[in-house]
């Protein structure tokens, strides 16, 4: 056959490739040319490119091995720009496009000629297995600089440093059978399944369904086997219960059939996703299906043989070779020479003499081939030479010659004389592994099958696998598990199946294969050049061997020891030959040695499938209150308060500069404590509670008593966790004898209403008591300062004489013409009144209120201010004053316990344990620093004597500290052993810096400790 | 004071009302594309209440005021006639009743009085929640990029109405007509919602009605 001029290794005819379509592409900054329906991998080849990469740790030249998912080698860095920069594509399963732009993502400067190469040559005898382990463990300081260059050489692809402009996202399905595979297994399986009803998704990582079909040497029908593919896609395609994912790696197997597939819906089509109608389309999605039956049509990874320096490029293993030649029309080379231990590898060399090129020879370890596929390649002239392997591939950057011999596999030494073959090209095969790596996740341990050299998968209930991963490989065959499978996921389910009539398929007499896993040199393995087993991670026949020696006996151990079937790679070449080396060191059977448990990912998933939408602003939600248009058209700056957008302060611009936030803190703080201010304090938890059973349920879940509380009025609640420790705190008020109002803390609200019901559930179901959270229905505003009552008269119905409505009081009115519950309550130490309305109306109340504000300066606060003015009061603020830790003893509360009530309330048997009734507890007071300015810093650690050696006595905390505008001084809450007893007491803060801060143990109440203004 | 206070907390006047959208509509003119695959529509201010209870003793109150039974089998829905009220199963002892806008209070007090001395509650929360109506051909498809259920109409059926985890949020999820989906979404996670919602059906097209 002629070939291309620009493309040496393309065929003029043949394979699935539109040769009317040129496609221009850049590796490693070379232009090159390729076709559609090539992958980058089989366009390289074409192009004649043997060096894709460096090795990870040698630094060796390498070439590409497979055609599939397994390629060790050819990982790539794909992206034209920066922000389309993709890191770890193997270029076997990168489809070809226009403009496409890749380069190498190992090998520093680059991959002809690099610098870690001479590192590689030199260092490598020096870099046994546990070689990072051993050399950079110590000092442990340094391997930050160790890393550096270590990574810069080994590394597999960079990050993007821009913004990634596509979208990725996530879809949940679900179905009776997914079918991962679509070769002739998974397609028998799938139109089974499909046929009988059942809500089928069928799924392939490959470019186009079919799998092995698609290189397939076999008439199915009687006709190529690729018209059955389509003509079955199409019966597929045409039924609204079938759901086809192509170019979908099921890439994780979890608990529950749950499997996630990742979709590359725009990958083939630029590095960037095309729009469609203008609109962006999603690049990359991660299907999250649940499955009633899994069925496992997988396939098989053929194994390479382990001959030394068969790492060189031009050394492939066989099925690859057929897959190159039959579906791309490139033939990867010149003269070839291929070592096997089966039949099914002579396709390689039948399709590469059916292509025009020399088969210099088919080196086969078996003594006496006859099967079909040999037989014909003995009436074509080729010469088959028996017993025998390749033990050694020369040549540098590209094969050169095979080193063949006669060998002894059970004694593992050579038989005979050595031959040395010219050629360019070694194909070699030891057989076919069933991939299990999905089966694998879920945690079943596979089984050995000596039978058919491999493992296949474990049993698993709602789990099937059919064809070649299970271990069969003869196509009548496979397509008829293919049937039985669907057949099977079906009646799984409880329906019947409807099996279809397999089509005709002329079976192919096959010979014996023989195990033949490391091929043996004339020295020892030692000694001998290196076989390579990983070669994406750079093990080698002689780590594995060291590693045994070194006693490492478990496979497990092995594995971590010399990287084997580490990172993106997962086995997948190599952990066959791996286990049966580590068996024949430690002279057990690889069933004794086992396998190591294959991890999710299957193939790398791109982080953006992974992350889909919840990224950016809907990283989290952001829940805003009523008035977040006001808050944000005034310029507030806002607070993260579990996912609530709260106000943190409302910056103005003075004599045209913003202030900073310590100015407006103390602007507003002032406008608090002088004339009035508001607070928005929608995200307030809020808990309506009714029943007859309310007032009770109220006395067993806080600490304080309720029994009295009448209608009309509002009391302050602590609420502890069984321990004894405060968990939550909040007023509740009295709304009816049997209808309560319970508020909580922002962050605590979800958390409160569970732990009730759970309370209410679990333990006091005889309670006729129902909880319901109101929180988004009420707006509430907290006009607070000496002039509240003012403003709020202007605008209200309700009565706000100081005798008519007491603090602690609620009353019901309309505030600006809306139905209004207002509850005098202070988390200030003012004046306050808290406005709850049906939060619809709340903008046009919160409108009205800065209508009538103005001529008091109504000035609004955030929650900086608030937590200044409470503090100020000595009010905790759960989560920040306490930790989980704290009992309100310990805070000073005795007052909010009801040590006396009939039902021991949550938490009180707590009290009474020996830790909580110690008096050196970290106990809840005010500081006063010593110098006014200072400010101390929150989480600042207290000890007694500031003279002590490091490591000191910690005595304390600071929990809330802040500058005080009315005290004109800063001053902190802090927990203190034994605190309550040392007012007045010096402490020392002792600082990174090393100075030393000094304070006095004051009460934390700092202004009117007598309440008379929130009184008034 | 009666045991339990009865307030009604839509004003007698008119004045303006903002629904949880509004924010959003503002800041960002809502989409209208032609041949959009998905159209999203707020139906803003209706009454919402929850029932709790036992179902024996709600059924019987609901029939005789609302004229609807109380759906029994969980995570079903029941509409009237017209469509414009319904009853949703939410927990065992749990309901949420959705009525036109300013029916709410007196359906509470209606429902109060047929109560009688019942142990129930009931709790209007029209404030606190509003309804997204979600159709148009690829309205399933944005529904499966953002909530575990499965709505295949095989296991999604008309009547059918479940809360399900959205995105990160918690929303009630029902069908009441072949054509439709409907969100109950809460206030505060309301633009969350929202803005999801447009960036997952924005490679079909998206629409806002008004």
């Amino acid at each position: 056959m002629s070939q291309s001029p620009s493309q040496p290794n393309r065929l003029a005819q043949g394979g699935q490739v539109d040769r009317s379509r040129t496609l221009n592409f850049t590796f490693n900054g070379k232009r090159y040319s390729g076709h559609a329906g090539d992958t980058l991998a089989s366009a390289l080849l074409a192009n004649g490119v043997d060096i894709v990469n460096r090795s990870f740790k040698y630094s060796r030249p390498r070439g590409i091995v497979a055609a599939g998912a397994e390629e060790p080698n050819a990982v790539v860095q794909l992206g034209a720009s920066e922000a389309a920069q993709v890191p770890n594509v193997r270029a076997t399963q990168q489809a070809l496009y226009d403009g496409l732009t890749a380069r190498s993502t190992n090998g520093w400067p680059n991959v002809q000629r690099d610098l870690m190469g001479m590192v590689g040559k030199v260092s490598g005898a020096f870099m046994p297995p546990g070689f990072y382990y051993k050399t950079f463990m110590a000092p442990a300081s340094l391997w930050m600089t160790y890393e550096k260059y270590i990574r810069k050489g080994a590394g597999l692809g960079n990050s993007p440093t821009e913004a990634d402009p596509d979208h990725y996202d996530h879809m949940n399905r679900h179905c009776d059978v997914l079918v991962v595979g679509a070769g002739p297994a998974g397609l028998a399986a799938a139109l089974t399944a499909a046929r009988s009803g059942s809500r089928v998704i069928l799924c392939d990582e490959q470019e186009a369904m079919g799998g092995s079909l698609l290189d397939s040497r076999e008439p199915i029908d009687g006709a190529p086997a690729v018209q059955w593919v389509e003509r079955t896609l199409e019966a597929l395609g045409a039924m609204d219960n079938v759901t086809l994912l192509p170019r979908t790696t099921a890439n994780g197997y979890h608990d529950h059939n749950f499997v996630t597939l990742h979709e590359r819906r725009t990958e083939h089509l630029g590095d960037t996703a095309p729009t469609r109608d203008g609109r962006r389309q999603v690049r990359s999605r991660l299907h999250r299906v649940r499955a009633r039956q899994v069925v496992l049509a997988t396939g098989t990874h053929e194994r390479p043989l382990v001959y030394a320096n068969n790492d060189v490029p031009g050394n492939l293993v066989a099925g690859a070779v057929s897959t190159y030649i039959r579906r791309y029309g490139v033939v990867p080379g010149n003269r070839l020479v291929l070592s096997t231990s089966n039949d099914h590898a002579y396709r390689a060399a039948l399709d590469w003499h059916e292509a025009g090129r020399e088969v210099v020879a088919i080196v086969d370890a078996r003594a006496n081939p006859d099967g079909e596929l040999v037989e014909r390649a003995r009436a074509l002239g080729i010469r088959v030479i028996t017993d025998s392997a390749v033990i050694e591939a020369k040549g540098a950057n590209r094969v050169s010659a095979a080193r063949v011999a006669k060998i002894d596999a059970q004694l593992f030494t050579l038989a005979g004389r050595v031959e040395e073959l010219a050629c360019d090209t070694i194909a070699s095969s030891g057989g076919y592994s069933p991939v299990i790596h999905l089966s694998s996740h879920t945690g079943t341990r596979p089984l050995w099958r000596d039978d058919i050299l491999g493992f296949v998968p474990g049993t698993l209930k709602g789990m099937t696998s059919a064809g070649g991963a299970q271990g069969i490989y003869a196509l009548p065959a496979v397509i008829a598990d293919g049937i039985d499978a669907g057949s099977q996921a079906v009646q799984a389910n409880g329906q019947s199946a409807e099996p279809f009539e397999a089509p005709l398929v002329a079976p192919i007499r096959e010979g014996e294969s023989v195990a033949l896993y490391q091929i043996p040199h004339e020295k020892p393995t030692l000694r001998a050049p290196k076989q390579f087993v990983d070669l994406q991670n750079d093990v080698s026949a002689a780590g594995i061997e060291v590693a045994t020696r070194e006693g490492f006996e478990s496979i497990e151990h092995v594995k971590r020891y010399t990287v084997m079937g580490f990172g993106t790679d997962q086995g997948k070449l190599g952990n066959i030959n791996g286990m049966a080396i580590v068996a024949r060191c430690l002279r057990r059977t690889i069933p004794e040695v086992g396998t190591t448990v294959f991890r999710p990912n299957y193939t790398p998933v791109t982080f953006g499938a992974i992350v889909g939408r919840h990224c950016r602003e809907l990283f989290d939600p952001e829940r805003y209150t009523a008035l977040h248009q006001w808050h944000v058209e005034q310029g507030a700056e806002f607070e993260d308060v579990g996912q609530w957008k709260r106000p943190w302060y409302f910056p103005r611009t003075v004599n045209g500069k913003k202030e900073s936030m310590h100015e407006a803190v103390a602007r507003e703080c002032l406008a608090v404590r002088e004339r009035v201010g508001i607070l928005d304090a929608s995200t307030l938890g809020k808990i309506d509670i009714q029943g007859p059973d309310a007032r009770e349920f109220l006395g067993r879940v806080y600490t304080n008593k309720w029994a009295k509380l009448a209608p009309g009025r509002v009391r302050y609640g602590l609420m502890c966790k069984d321990d004894g420790m405060l968990m939550d705190d909040g007023t509740t008020s009295c709304l009816g004898e049997n209808h309560f109002l319970m508020t909580t803390t922002t962050g605590g609200a979800a958390g409160v209403l569970e732990w009730l019901e759970l309370w209410h559930q679990t333990e006091w179901p005889e309670l006729d008591v129902y909880f319901n959270s109101v929180t988004d229905h009420w707006a509430t505003m907290t006009v607070t300062g000496p002039d509240a009552r003012k403003l709020l008269a202007e605008i209200t119905d309700i009565d706000l004489d100081r005798e008519a409505f007491k603090f602690m009081d609620w009353r019901e009115g309309t505030v600006a013409g809306v139905p209004a519950r207002v509850f005098r309550i202070s988390f200030t130490g003012e004046l306050s009144f808290e406005i709850n309305v049906q939060a619809n109306y709340a903008m046009h109340v919160w409108k009205t209120l800065f209508e009538h504000g103005e001529k008091y300066q109504l000035t609004p606060y955030g929650t900086e201010t608030m937590h200044v003015l409470r503090a100020e009061k000595g009010l905790i603020i759960v989560g920040q004053d306490t930790d989980g830790s704290v009992t309100p003893e310990d805070l000073g509360m005795q007052w909010a316990i009801g040590y006396d009530k009939p039902f021991a309330w949550i938490g009180k048997r707590a009290l009474s344990r020996s830790d909580t009734r110690r008096t050196d507890r970290k106990q809840f007071v005010g500081l006063k620093p010593k110098d006014p300015k200072v400010v101390l810093e929150e989480g600042a650690q207290i000890v007694f004597d500031p003279k002590q050696a490091i490591p000191m006595v910690m005595s304390g905390h600071v929990t809330s500290s802040y500058y005080s505008p009315s005290l004109g001084q800063g001053f902190a809450l802090a927990v203190v052993k034994g605190g309550h007893e040392r007012m007045g007491d010096t402490v020392y803060l002792p600082m990174v810096d090393g100075t030393v801060h000094e304070a006095e143990i004051v009460s934390p109440v700092f202004i009117d400790p007598k309440g008379e203004r929130q009184n008034v | 004071m009666s045991d339990v206070r009865e307030f009604d907390t839509r004003p007698a006047g008119h004045p303006s009302a903002e629904s949880p959208l509004a924010w959003s509509f503002h800041r960002q003119a809502p989409p209208r594309e032609a041949g959009a695959g998905v159209t999203l529509r707020e139906h803003a201010f209706l009454g919402h209440l929850v029932l709790r209870g036992g179902a024996i003793v709600l059924d019987e109150a609901v029939r005789e005021v609302l004229g609807i039974a109380l759906p029994a089998r969980p995570n079903t829905l029941a509409l009237d006639d017209g469509g414009e009220r319904s009853v949703q199963w939410l927990a065992p002892d749990e309901w949420l009743v959705i009525v036109p806008a300013g029916e709410e209070f007196t359906l509470e007090s209606r429902l109060r009085q047929a109560l009688g001395q019942a142990h129930f509650s009931i709790v209007n929360v029209s404030g606190g929640q509003t309804l997204i109506e979600l159709s148009g051909p690829q309205a399933r498809e944005v529904l499966m990029k953002s909530t575990t259920y499965d709505v295949h109409p095989q296991a999604f059926p008309v009547g059918k109405g479940v809360t399900v985890v959205f995105a990160k949020a918690s929303v009630v999820l029902r069908r009441p007509r072949e054509d439709a989906w409907e969100l109950v979404v809460r206030r505060s996670f309301a633009d969350y919602c929202y803005r999801w919602l447009l960036d997952a059906a924005g490679e079909y097209g998206v629409s806002v009605a008004r």
